[in-house]
């Protein structure tokens, strides 16, 4: 125990001590919170400016109507400047084609009647990249359709505004029978914030774990340590070591919730909006460590068994895979934590440390959900852990070519 | 029962189809030097793990101070790897006070037998450097400072020599007497015949991961016989070839080192010389452990290919 002690004490030192474990502490979460606001930020930024466009339709009416809905400033970022045009033959066509070309005109919207017939109106533009314009101009021409044939029905024009009023939905989670306020989007985003952050924590000390045996092999420091310490011992010694150090991340970050997240709350009431609580990220803990010891146990045998950096890049897509699979099904577990997809995803012991991670963020699962996910974690870690350390043990002091698959299997085996 | 400080008993170990050591026996008296000599490959590393239980022979017995081995009794041995070996980024003095401590050391002791070896070995004035910083020299001497900080009786030492400079080796060598007189028992590989015969009071020679020859220096020695001569000349030393008192020689380009064949008196090959080149040394002595040396190995490797 004492030699453990000491071997966690070094790998601890070894990497707080350093100044890049000081940058991406502070680092890792402002790119985390870059990651999500700035796309926002700089999709509001582009939207400004005019363009000047054409509407071309043989029906006035519609044509004012889809004219006053590009003018409605709250669907738009972009101010419109509109020309109505009547011609609706394919010569005239051609040449608004010609002007959109030469720069005269920015677009135009072919609204003939034969197209509102068949809802399929075109827009014809030179960028036509901007998802968010399309799906404006979408809800813009639909309501000015709508609202005509509505009129033209008979309905009055008070009437139409009534009926088209948008409806807003609010969800609301039910806990133990009561409404307890709504979850909103941004409590969403910041448990995919959480996820990403216990994710790249999980890849960096895993890694950390991989590297350092490899250097502890190629700097042939091994033979020296095992003249003093059995091969459990020393990665025991690593992987707590990395460990700690992970936790202490975790744990500044934590701190730092609290007192920003506090002295924010208090000035202004926006952290409980942004969903980011000293619970939530203590939460991070066990999950990160039940996680870490998973998956540093995978690291470290890879990391016994490679000769070179190269030859562990190689490899390490295979240990990195199971850890990116969450991170591609994040996005629908915190849509739907109760789907029975997520809710198997997130008991599969190599996606339980990010999943149900989640799906603790985001909802309540049931306790026996959360207690046999957490079982099969522990017993897979276990059984990982066991049969990792036998590989590492043999691996430590091979060197030369890389193992086949049927010699790890004999190292597994030797007693 | 004789006291042995360590004994392999008909250990054997191999990698896969590969035999690195074959029912290898050897057995060392405590307060001895022992050398294990052989060449490249011959299983020398190999049997100094299986020593320090680094890994397990396929067969046979460790025993360390008259015991079957365990690691228990690593308290009591020091292991010096051969190659150099060190967590780079860490400094000089942390390094071995780590590695005291692992071995038991209490950390305050550690910093003080840190201090001490440090000096002794003319470390001090690096100790609060990194040892990336190191000369591969100041590296193998932290190595071996570092191996016995926790005051091992018995030193297993893989190839101490290597890296070192003669000053530097000197030094060493004076340590390693020093810690004899202390009553230690120290084992070392090498292919330095020299140094073998400067400091070994015992050798095993192993071959093909077998012991080819094992025992006390000077009785082995013995067993072949003043039948050498060193001679140093100026001439054509042609006549060597044609004489038929000679068995084989070996130039060294200083010096030839002869051997007589069986019975051959050395009288007439001094005549025969003195006739031919100006003879400035004819001596006759024991064959170098060198010439044993290639004599042994030589036979083996004859022996392995016509079997």
């Amino acid at each position: 125990m004492r030699n453990i002690g000491l071997i966690l004490r070094r790998e601890y030192l070894e990497r707080v001590r350093t100044k890049s474990f000081l940058i991406s502490t502070i680092l890792l979460p402002l790119f985390m919170f870059g990651m999500i606001f700035l796309p926002s930020k700089l999709a509001m930024m582009n939207s400004g400016g005019t363009k000047h466009i054409a509407v071309v339709s043989n029906d006035p009416e519609i044509a004012n109507s889809v004219i006053s809905q590009l003018h409605d400033g709250t669907r738009f970022g972009t101010k419109y400047n509109v020309d109505l045009v009547t011609d609706t033959s394919e010569e005239e066509r051609a040449k608004l084609r010609d002007q959109v070309s030469s720069g005269q005109l920015d677009g135009f919207i072919w609204l003939t009647n034969d197209a509102i017939a068949a809802r399929d109106v075109t827009y014809g533009e030179r960028e036509t990249s901007d998802f968010t314009e399309n799906a404006g101009l979408q809800s813009a021409i639909t309501d000015a359709i709508v609202k005509h044939e509505l009129a033209s029905r008979g309905v009055g024009s008070s009437d139409v505004d009534a009926i088209l009023k948008e409806v807003h939905v609010n969800t609301v989670p039910i806990q133990k029978g009561k409404e307890s306020g709504s979850v909103s989007g941004m409590e969403w985003l910041s448990s995919f914030l959480l996820a990403m952050m216990l994710y790249l924590t999980l890849i960096v000390y895993g890694m950390s774990v991989m590297r350092s045996v490899l250097e502890e092999k190629t700097s042939r420091v091994m033979e020296v340590m095992l003249a003093c310490v059995t091969p459990k011992q020393l990665m025991a010694g690593k992987i707590l070591g990395v460990g700690a150090a992970g936790l202490t991340q975790i744990a500044i970050w934590c701190g730092a919730a609290a007192i920003f997240g506090g002295g924010a709350a208090a000035a202004s009431g926006a952290a409980p909006k942004l969903g980011i609580s000293v619970m939530t990220i203590a939460a991070l803990v066990p999950f990160f460590l039940a996680g870490f010891l998973l998956y540093s146990g995978l690291y470290a045998a890879l990391g016994a068994m490679v000769n070179s950096e190269q030859e562990a890049q190689q490899w390490q897509f295979f240990v990195t895979m199971p850890l990116v699979v969450p991170v591609i099904m994040l996005t629908y577990v915190i849509r739907q934590p109760n789907a029975p997809v997520s809710m198997w995803m997130s008991l599969v012991p190599f996606f339980a440390p990010i999943l149900m991670y989640v799906r603790v963020l985001v909802e309540r699962p049931p306790v026996w959900q959360i207690a046999l996910s957490v079982g099969l974690l522990l017993a897979t870690m276990y059984g990982v852990l066991a049969l990792c350390s036998r590989i590492y043990r043999v691996g430590i002091l091979m060197y030369g070519k890389r193992p086949t698959l049927p010699e790890i299997v004999k190292w597994v085996r030797y007693s | 029962m004789p006291d042995y400080a360590l004994e392999l008993r008909e250990v054997s170990k191999s990698y896969d189809e590969f035999v690195a050591v074959d029912r290898l026996s050897l057995a060392l008296p405590t307060g001895k030097v022992y050398g294990l000599l052989g060449p490249n490959g011959a299983g020398k590393t190999s049997s100094l793990r299986m020593m320090i239980g680094i890994t397990m022979p396929d067969s046979g017995e460790v025993r360390v101070f008259n015991q079957r081995f365990h690691r228990d009794q690593l308290k009591r041995i020091a292991y010096l790897p051969e190659e150099r070996g060190f967590y780079k980024r860490m400094k000089l003095a942390e390094h071995l006070v780590l590695l005291a401590e692992l071995q038991g050391v209490p950390a305050h002791e550690a910093l003080r037998r840190t201090t001490h070896w440090c000096e002794r070995l003319e470390l001090a004035d690096w100790m609060q450097k990194k040892v990336e910083e190191l000369s591969k020299g100041m590296q193998q001497k932290a190595q071996f400072i570092g191996s016995i900080l926790h005051d091992p009786d018995l030193l297993i030492l893989d190839e101490p020599f290597s890296g070192l400079d003669p000053a530097n080796a000197v030094v060493l060598k004076d340590v390693l007497l020093e810690l004899k007189k202390a009553g230690k028992t120290i084992l070392f590989s090498t292919h330095r015949m020299d140094t073998v015969e400067r400091l070994c009071d015992a050798i095993c020679l192993v071959n093909h991961g077998r012991s080819v020859l094992e025992g006390d220096l000077r009785s082995i020695k013995a067993r072949y016989g003043k039948n050498h001569v060193q001679m140093e000349y100026e001439g054509d030393g042609e006549f060597l070839q044609k004489s038929e008192l000679v068995q084989s020689f070996n130039n060294y380009g200083n010096y030839v080192e002869v051997k007589l064949r069986a019975g051959a008196d050395p009288q007439e090959l001094l005549r025969s010389a003195v006739n031919r080149v100006r003879v400035s040394k004819f001596e006759l002595m024991e064959p170098s452990l060198e010439e044993i040396f290639i004599d042994v190995v030589g036979k083996a490797q004859t022996c392995v290919t016509s079997a």
